[in-house]
């Protein structure tokens, strides 16, 4: 009866700074300690599974970006390439090579980003200011390449909308030689900070067993030992045919998933400084297509995976004969951290280690909710 | 218990930055340049416009009317009607300009537009030769 007088139920959210987005966790606690965590949904829901069944193959694809706000690429390459397989359309390497350098430029912007939440959520201010100022930059070349800063809406079924801007190339060169530099100002303010190291390290430990058993992606999957990442095991693109590892770490706490995100920042630099110098000069970025109410899809159906920032981004997508799609379902990285991962981790958490394991987790609510 | 010296200095390095120029620009003073290719406002080559209506087939947000327009810009123009875009669900995903037969709709690098009455947010894209 004592230990009942003493539970607090408090919301972690909706509305609330150390949210990576809009959802809520319901929080029953003893004192700081949290003893029971539910997580409630439903606020970024918008529908965008069915508003796809309601258009068309080229309609779709300027919706999917909106999936999720902070990725939209993964989203977009997903789309692309579940048309280009039900459709049977080839794309030529040119495009490839675009969209591999569109994914990694996503892939640093979002871990800049990240990196802004994470310091934020454990009052590291100034992180947040830097790494958002930081990731404008890369947002600065998508502006250019596609004509949007977050809503690219660049990768088409068939290859890519425009082909790179003259000078492009090098101006990304530029960008990935101040962001090399750069991260050495991250690493003694942030990675190797004292403070961070007290408050990451031995929290929000995830066991090795328990991540395969419940198929945990991503960062997750890779901070507790296990080399998983789509682009090695199941390749597109060119992931194929360039160099580059896995970071991976053993402890499986925040502070691991932060330096495998760290050296994933690295990693990508690396691919794209390959790709800057294997890009073709020539070749058709975007196949010709039908018009878009000619444009059918057959009866069949098709899964598609790609590495997201976060883990790996799925779709499930079925045509029907017909120009619209009959069917896509979204599961992103977020849906099993979000829920299943997330509710029993807080269990034995400390309030103020809720936002900074959420931040680790890379949970983002508009992709749960679709 | 060991103390982690280069994690206690190394922080300290930020303070270097209090005597760094900002990277933010003093807008408006300062006005920002938009690359060229920027999904921005729509302009209309009315001279060019067939008034096919591809644009608002297209649109997924049915954010496009065919008006009818105040004069003849184009003989060719069958249907005497010129796009106008509702703002209000427009997604700028330039579908509409993919799909012009005489590539006269376009998106330009414009993108700022404040006003009082939510009408005015049923635009009317600005004559391409009005702006060159």
């Amino acid at each position: 009866m004592d230990d009942i007088k003493k539970i607090v139920k408090i919301f972690h959210g909706p509305q609330h700074p150390g949210i990576t987005g809009n959802m809520s966790v319901e929080l029953d606690l003893i004192g700081e300690t949290i003893q029971r965590a539910q997580t409630h949904v439903g606020y970024l829901h918008r529908g965008f599974e069915k508003l796809i069944e309601r258009r068309t193959v080229v309609q779709g694809f300027t919706i999917v970006c909106r999936i999720c706000v902070p990725e939209p690429d993964p989203n977009e390459e997903n789309y692309a390439r579940a048309v280009e397989t039900l459709a049977g359309l080839e794309i030529s390497e040119k495009a490839k090579y675009i969209r591999t350098m569109v994914l990694e430029m996503s892939r640093i912007a979002v871990q800049f980003m990240w990196m802004g939440g994470q310091a934020g959520s454990m009052g590291l201010g100034l992180i947040p200011q830097w790494s958002v100022c930081d990731r404008d930059y890369m947002l600065d070349l998508f502006e250019e390449l596609t004509g949007g800063r977050v809503y690219h809406m660049y990768a088409f079924p068939g290859g890519v909308r425009r082909d790179i801007p003259e000078g492009f190339l090098g101006r990304l060169s530029k960008l990935l030689d101040y962001y090399e530099k750069r991260m050495t100002v991250y690493d003694n303010t942030f990675f190797d900070n004292t403070t961070f190291k007290a408050r990451a390290i031995g929290v929000g430990i995830v066991k090795k067993e328990e991540a395969l058993k419940n198929g945990y992606v991503g960062q997750t999957l890779r901070a507790c030992g296990i080399e998983r990442d789509v682009r090695k095991d199941m390749p597109y693109l060119m992931y194929d045919k360039l160099e580059f590892d896995i970071p991976t770490r053993e402890e499986g706490d925040v502070y691991a998933r932060a330096m495998v995100r760290r050296d994933e920042i690295f990693q990508s630099i690396r691919i794209l400084r390959q790709i800057i110098e294997q890009m073709p000069s020539e070749g058709d970025i975007l196949q010709k297509i039908p018009k878009h109410r000619k444009f059918t899809l057959p009866k069949n159906d098709v899964y598609i995976q790609t590495e997201s920032a976060r883990g790996a981004m799925s779709y499930y997508m079925a045509g029907d004969g017909s120009e619209k799609i009959r069917r896509m379902q979204v599961k992103g990285p977020s849906l099993i951290h979000g829920f299943t991962l997330l509710e029993k981790m807080l269990v034995g958490s400390e309030l103020a280690d809720v936002a900074m394991i959420m931040n680790s987790l890379g949970i983002c609510p508009p992709e749960i909710e679709r | 218990m060991a103390i982690d010296v280069k994690g206690v200095l190394s922080p300290l390095s930020a303070i270097g930055t209090l005597f760094k120029h900002p990277k933010t620009i003093t807008y408006p003073e300062v006005k920002r340049e938009f690359p060229h290719g920027y999904r921005g406002f729509h302009i209309n080559d009315l001279d060019a416009c067939i008034g096919c209506a591809n644009c608002q087939e297209v649109c997924m947000n049915d954010a496009i009317d065919m008006i009818k327009s105040d004069k003849e810009y184009n003989p060719k123009n069958g249907s005497a009607c010129i796009p106008r875009i509702d703002y209000g669900r427009c997604c700028w995903c330039s579908l509409c300009t993919d799909v012009c037969p005489p590539n006269s709709l376009k998106l330009d690098k414009e993108c700022i537009h404040a006003d009082s009455s939510g009408d005015n947010f049923l635009y009317m894209p600005k004559n391409e030769k009005d702006i060159s």
